[in-house]
């Protein structure tokens, strides 16, 4: 078990940048995102043995932070944007890498989609996991999966074109 | 032939068996229209991807290593090391009372906070782009360096033209928060290139920020160092600049 374990633990810290990213796309801010990442890898040691050989440790690891996010869902609080001013301080990067607002404003758009579509689209566009992967990830059909993601992407598509107002 | 959307966005995905691969392949290459909705899902796609693809880059927090490195594995191995867990939140009756207060707060802060968000935020997205707002827009298009208060809220650094001619700024900002960044004119709007946390010193009880003590933040040198094109402005370029409204 020994060895298995450290496996484990090799596979985890491999996978930490792809499970920040996706954080990324789930939580309100940096802070919070490592938080969930966090979660995700105490729990993933806890129940090591719930891995099945057969399984991908991504899409375990990843099914992992996506409960933990819905469980922390709980206390989230809806606002109408993510460059609240009183936020803006806890969503810029430090002074070194500063942060894109491209990626300030896709966060702002994703934060506005209902949590389902907001998964598959996370999952799909930017971890880029096949709609099998995703469906299983999320625990659900494919075609349920496809059908949150088309919509998903419908919304972000209006939300995003050049044309649309303000979004507030 | 007629495709429902979410088989053009599964070819966007490369999602299709072959068959039905090569059926929207020959529609595509007849009706532009199906044509145009495959060309906005991939771009969709890219553009999402290629934003949170930056957070690849950044370095791992060395707090998520030390979990994944030292943490127990598996429930019964470590039966003598308690599992590092969060602590579960019991609220006392005094606590609860405090909520109930800071609700009643809450509740009258709220009526003035709705007359307050009228008031635009200095950052702001429009029509899938952050912006420039409120007090930041107006100070981007109306202040100088060389005439600008020290105890204003927004101070400029510099002023130059980009590679593709248009005009851009840094600035720095004291509320809400210690903020700087990079904003580009883009029509009548300022787009934020960049935006990074800094440092605003407080001094002799008024905000003043010391450019000497702190400089740009790194992340904002590097975004002027990629954009500009020449030297910055001198204060009589700035003023002309802004006389044309900042127009190329």
């Amino acid at each position: 078990m020994g060895s298995s374990s450290e496996d484990l633990r090799d596979h985890i810290i491999g996978l930490l940048p792809r499970l920040r990213r996706f954080a990324r796309s789930l939580a309100r801010n940096i802070q919070d995102a490592d938080d969930l990442v966090q979660i995700t890898a105490e729990r993933a040691l806890a129940r090591a043995e719930q891995l099945r050989p057969d399984h991908s440790v991504a899409s375990w690891l990843f099914g992992i932070l996506r409960n933990a996010w819905i469980d922390e869902g709980r206390s989230r609080r809806r606002r109408e944007s993510l460059l609240e001013p009183e936020d803006l301080a806890e969503r810029v990067g430090d002074p070194a890498g500063g942060t894109d607002p491209e990626l300030l404003c896709l966060q702002d758009a994703l934060s506005r989609l209902p949590d389902e579509q907001r998964l598959a689209v996370a999952l799909v566009l930017i971890e880029g996991f096949s709609y099998k992967e995703a469906a299983s990830i999320m625990g659900v059909p494919v075609g349920t999966l496809t059908s949150r993601l088309a919509r998903g992407r419908e919304a972000l598509q209006s939300m995003l074109s050049e044309t649309s107002g303000v979004l507030s | 032939m007629t495709f429902p959307d979410e088989v053009l966005m599964a070819y966007a995905d490369d999602e299709l068996d072959a068959r039905t691969r090569a059926a929207v392949e020959a529609a595509m290459a007849s009706d532009p229209e199906i044509a145009r909705r495959i060309a906005q899902h991939k771009a969709l796609r890219s553009r999402v991807h290629s934003a949170f693809n930056k957070v690849l880059e950044e370095p791992v927090p060395a707090r998520l290593l030390k979990v994944v490195r030292s943490n127990p594995s598996g429930p019964h191995k470590n039966n003598v090391v308690p599992l590092h867990r969060r602590p579960v939140r019991r609220w006392a009756w005094q606590q609860w009372t405090a909520v109930a207060a800071s609700l009643i707060v809450g509740l009258i802060a709220g009526r003035f906070a709705l007359v307050r968000s009228r008031v635009a935020g200095p950052i702001v997205m429009r029509g899938g782009r952050v912006i420039a707002g409120g007090m930041l827009a107006d100070a981007l298009s109306d202040q100088l360096v060389a005439t600008q208060s020290a105890a204003g809220p927004v101070r400029i650094g510099v002023s130059f033209r980009s590679k593709a001619g248009e005009y851009c700024r840094t600035f720095a900002l004291a509320r809400p928060a210690p903020l700087a960044g990079v904003a580009c004119r883009a029509g009548d709007d300022w787009r934020v290139r960049v935006l990074a946390r800094t440092e605003w010193t407080t001094g002799g009880g008024a905000d003043t920020y010391r450019q000497a003590a702190s400089p740009m933040p790194p992340a904002v040198t590097a975004a002027v160092g990629n954009l500009i094109a020449g030297e910055p402005l001198d204060a009589q370029a700035e003023a002309t600049a802004r006389g044309q409204h900042w127009r190329p």
